[in-house]
């Protein structure tokens, strides 16, 4: 299976909520593997805390590998390599948790030519034999790298692929992400020009809301009534204005609540930062934990 | 001067085993050219024999800057229609001008690529057994190219019954003494050193390509059993993780099926140090007392249930 | 008893590769294209004139070549009838073999163009192209596929592509195109194997050349079989070319139809079109087992032959 983690926009999160899905669905037994496809910035590295990594690599990074400068990407263990001693195990049961680094100093792709293509297609199959799921992080917004795999996701019809559309929980934020899927040039607008199934492909992609303040959280408790009540119209306001851009419930795969750890510090949260360091909250680490086991669930993605 | 090789092995990308003209058509790779089967005593394909020109420097341990001319010869493989293979090799020899001749000349020797200048032959294997340079030549690529031909087939489902990564052995062979070497390295890489008191045919190829399988195989079988949790994880559990071994490895170990009278030899010391037959008997004796335990287990709740209905 | 030998066999295991009879020249005394038969017998009989001192001359030199004298020389012509269709083989052939005969020249075999691309259910033309290696320029390591621009083949690099694959990347500048085995400087040749319009493949003339010259030195099988053989001329010709076989037997004497080595008589105008299959030529892997067949018929006979396959089409421009 592969998912391709995309945003409206920069700055929502997808990058530190794409690598701890990923991270949570190899606690619950999967081999997964994070594919930095960021070629802009490429800093999983640093979210994995793989310091040799932090910011892509110099030998055999996957804009490397694609512009047909190595013959296979650079590949990291983090179970092995990882610099937090928390992660440096593999917990019992878990599967593997492989990242494959963007080049450091990489640039966004200026175009895509067929052998580009190609190259992500042999990668792509290459890794659904050995991976049961592949994140791969696409970037932000409309992207000759976003072109790339759904040209390339055209070109393997029987490998299943996901999309997950991340959001934050704005006004801007919510048209913009109904723009990246239905806008023009959009998602569904440029899959279709590539051979996909426009309807097919709406059926794959579904929204994940990041950074979200629920009215009644308890970050909210020392808030006046009047400022509690306007939060709560606003969050009514956005709920409706999402529902007419088909950016609503149903089209929703989950949330991420804000979390201080994710906004001052891109981590992956481990069960240790919620239960003994206490840095984190338990509805963060729970909320991965959703998200990592309903991105498999068929159920989560029957039609709309 | 030497030959060298490298096979990648990996699970056939389809739900289940295929059948023998399925076969033909996934490793019918070249138009005109007839795919090699054989029935007994386990089916093994091959595809035919295709060639990649390559112009580049040869890896050496000391890192002299060799070059080389000529052509690999690549294939693929399935056997049990289960398993695939994607194997490259190329004879090295010493080229009798220092100079790059016309393309034609080179492709009148099939499968040899010319050394321009001096060289020593252990040093150019020692080099190709430790992994090559990126600037080297890279069999290790032409293979994997071969076997995703193979596995991208619309032939296949693509649904395989469980994930595993592949496994490459990079091989060598000298004139000499009888021996052979096989050597571990990382999870994925192993290395087999063979010398052989005849000229190079491609048979050698062939062994190695058989103990690649077989390498495979057991690779495969330990990290099932090692997935399965046997003792942590609950019986039936352990006993469902296992299920595909059953269905689609264990009746595959066939050692030396296809080799050559004159080289079993090889395969037979092998089996003595490190013993892999030893080492899959027992693995498969664990695998199917697993099952059965959980059989016995389910038939006694059964049992049980069943008086306690009277 | 204390042992037995076992021997089991699988014949779907082997590869059998069966092996074509071998002349030890052939000669192609003609190629017409219909520009040739709109100018006239007249044309036809100076072409004819042209090639007999050539024929004759080879003929001889082959028959001083092999003790005895017994040179196997066959002859053939070659009929346009892909490109264009003009006239019937009831109004043609007899108008060739009449002017050939004008110059004492005998006509062995005579093929048509198309039977290069597909006849009798074979795609000759797609069995070469599978066997298309190419050539490699300096520096190719295998770790990528060869660069390729579909339907076309040159001998060495062409000129990188203009543009930056990378955003605020540096662009990439102009190089000239490179010859692999240049000799001080490059004579860099690119050829158009085919070309497609609405599905259907059309095969270049110097592609179906190259496949021509190929089936002459007997060097094609499918599934191990030749795939062409020559048939026997019946009594009269027929009004469609598709009811001619694709290569026709004349005489019926006449030494075997592929031959160790050939000979073609051309007109200079054919210079670039033979130079772009000699480039072709020069990129096809004949099967190891049918090269090694030839080597040792060859040997047996006493007779050294080239070892590249292209060094074994000869010509004469004139």
């Amino acid at each position: 299976m592969l998912i391709f983690a995309i945003s409206d926009k920069g700055g929502t999160g997808r990058s530190v909520t794409s690598t701890n899905i990923g991270y949570r669905h190899a606690l619950q037994g999967n081999d997964v593997c994070y594919l930095d496809f960021d070629f802009g910035s490429p800093t999983a590295g640093a979210i994995f805390s793989v310091s040799s990594v932090a910011r892509g690599t110099r030998n055999g990074g996957l804009h490397e590998y694609l512009r047909g400068g190595c013959a296979e990407p650079h590949r990291v263990d983090v179970w092995t390599e990882s610099d937090r001693e928390g992660l440096r195990t593999k917990p019992p049961g878990a599967g593997r948790l492989v990242l494959l680094p963007g080049s450091e100093g990489g640039g966004e792709l200026s175009a895509v030519d067929d052998e580009m293509v190609r190259r992500c297609v042999q990668l792509f199959g290459r890794l659904e034999e050995e991976f049961d799921l592949c994140m791969v992080d696409v970037s932000a917004g409309r992207s000759f790298t976003a072109e790339m795999v759904l040209q390339a996701s055209v070109r393997l019809p029987s490998i299943p692929f996901r999309w997950l559309v991340f959001h934050r929980w704005t006004r801007q934020h919510i048209i913009a992400a109904d723009g990246l899927v239905t806008g023009a040039d959009g998602l569904l607008d440029a899959g279709a020009r590539f051979g996909h199934d426009p309807e097919e492909l709406r059926d794959r992609i579904r929204f994940v809301r990041t950074a979200v303040l629920e009215p009644d959280a308890a970050e909210l408790v020392g808030l006046r009534d009047e400022q509690r009540a306007w939060l709560s119209a606003c969050d009514a306001e956005l709920r409706e204005l999402a529902g007419r851009h088909g950016v609503g419930r149903t089209a929703m795969l989950g949330k991420v609540p804000l979390d201080p750890v994710l906004q001052w510090r891109e981590q992956l949260i481990s069960d240790e930062d919620v239960l003994a360091s206490k840095i984190a909250n338990a509805e963060t680490a729970a909320a991965f934990d959703e998200l990592a086991k309903k991105i498999v669930d068929d159920s989560a993605w029957e039609g709309l | 001067m030497l030959v060298m090789g490298e096979v990648h092995t990996a699970l056939l990308q389809n739900s289940g085993e295929i059948q023998e003209p399925v076969c033909r058509q996934v490793l019918g790779l070249m138009a005109g050219e007839t795919v090699r089967v054989s029935r007994r005593p386990i089916a093994h394909a091959l595809s035919p024999d295709l060639l990649t020109g390559v112009d580049c420097r040869l890896p050496s341990a000391s890192q002299a800057r060799v070059r080389a001319v000529g052509t690999v010869v690549s294939r693929c493989a399935i056997t049990g229609g289960r398993v695939a293979q994607g194997s490259s090799y190329v004879r090295v020899e010493r080229a009798a001008v220092d100079r790059r001749l016309s393309w034609s000349h080179y492709l009148s020797r099939p499968g040899v690529a010319e050394v321009l200048g001096k060289a020593k032959a252990g040093d150019l294997a020692a080099g190709f057994l430790d992994g090559a340079p990126p600037d080297c030549l890279d069999l290790g690529a032409i293979s994997g190219r071969f076997l995703d031909l193979a596995q991208s087939s619309p032939l296949l489902d693509r649904r395989a019954p469980f994930r595993i990564p592949r496994t490459r052995l990079r091989w060598v062979t000298e004139v000499g003494e009888p021996s052979i070497r096989f050597t571990l390295h990382s999870d994925q890489v192993r290395t087999v050193r063979i010398a052989h008191p005849e000229p190079f045919t491609p048979a050698l190829a062939a062994l190695c390509e058989d103990l690649a399988l077989h390498d495979w195989l057991l690779t495969t079988l330990l990290v099932l059993v090692e997935r399965a949790g046997i003792g942590s994880a609950p019986g039936a559990q352990a006993a469902a993780k296992l299920a595909p071994a059953v269905d689609h490895l264990l009746h595959l170990w066939m050692p030396g099926a296809h080799v050559g009278e004159s080289l079993a030899p090889y395969w037979e010391s092998l089996d003595r140090r490190p013993g892999f037959t030893r080492q899959w008997r027992t693995l498969e004796d664990r695998v199917r007392d697993q099952v059965a335990l959980n059989t016995l287990t389910l038939l006694s709740i059964t049992a049980q249930t069943g008086r306690r209905c009277q | 008893m204390t042992s037995v030998n076992a021997a089991f066999g699988e014949l779907a295991a082997e590869r059998r590769i069966a092996s074509a009879p071998l002349s030890h020249v052939s000669i192609e005394l003609g190629h017409l294209y219909m520009e040739d038969f709109e100018a006239g017998p007249e044309r036809l009989r100076e072409q004819f004139g042209r090639v007999a001192p050539w024929a004759a001359a080879v003929r001889s030199g082959w028959q001083r070549r092999i003790p005895g004298g017994r040179a196997r020389v066959s002859t053939c012509f070659l009929i346009d009838d892909y490109f264009s269709r003009f006239s019937t083989p009831a109004e043609l052939v007899p108008m060739v073999l009449e002017a050939a005969a004008e110059h004492d020249l005998s006509i062995d075999y005579l093929a048509r163009e198309s039977s290069c691309a597909e006849a009798d259910g074979v795609e000759l033309a797609r069995l070469v192209e599978g066997r298309l290696v190419d050539d490699p320029p300096p520096g190719t390591t295998g770790s990528r596929p060869p660069v390729k621009e579909t339907g076309w083949l040159c001998n060495g690099s062409r000129s990188p592509r203009p543009g930056s694959v990378q955003a605020m990347g540096p662009a990439q500048r102009w190089a000239p195109p490179v010859q692999n085995a240049k000799r001080g400087h490059s004579i860099f040749v690119d050829v158009e194997l085919w070309d497609e319009n609405g599905g259907r493949r059309t095969w270049s003339c110097p592609f179906l050349a190259a496949v021509w010259q190929l089936l002459r030195l007997g060097m094609l099988r499918t599934e191990g079989e030749l795939p062409l053989r020559p048939v026997p001329a019946g009594a009269s010709w027929p009004a469609r070319w598709d009811d001619l076989p694709p290569i026709v037997q004349l005489n019926d004497q006449a030494a075997p139809f592929s031959a160790y080595t050939t000979l073609s008589v051309l007109s200079p105008r054919f210079l670039p079109v033979e130079l772009a299959v000699r480039t072709v030529l020069s990129q096809v892997a004949v099967d190891a087992e049918v090269l090694e067949q030839v080597r040792r018929r060859s040997d047996g006979e006493g007779v050294a032959l080239e070892d590249e396959i292209v060094d074994r089409v000869t010509y004469v421009f004139g």
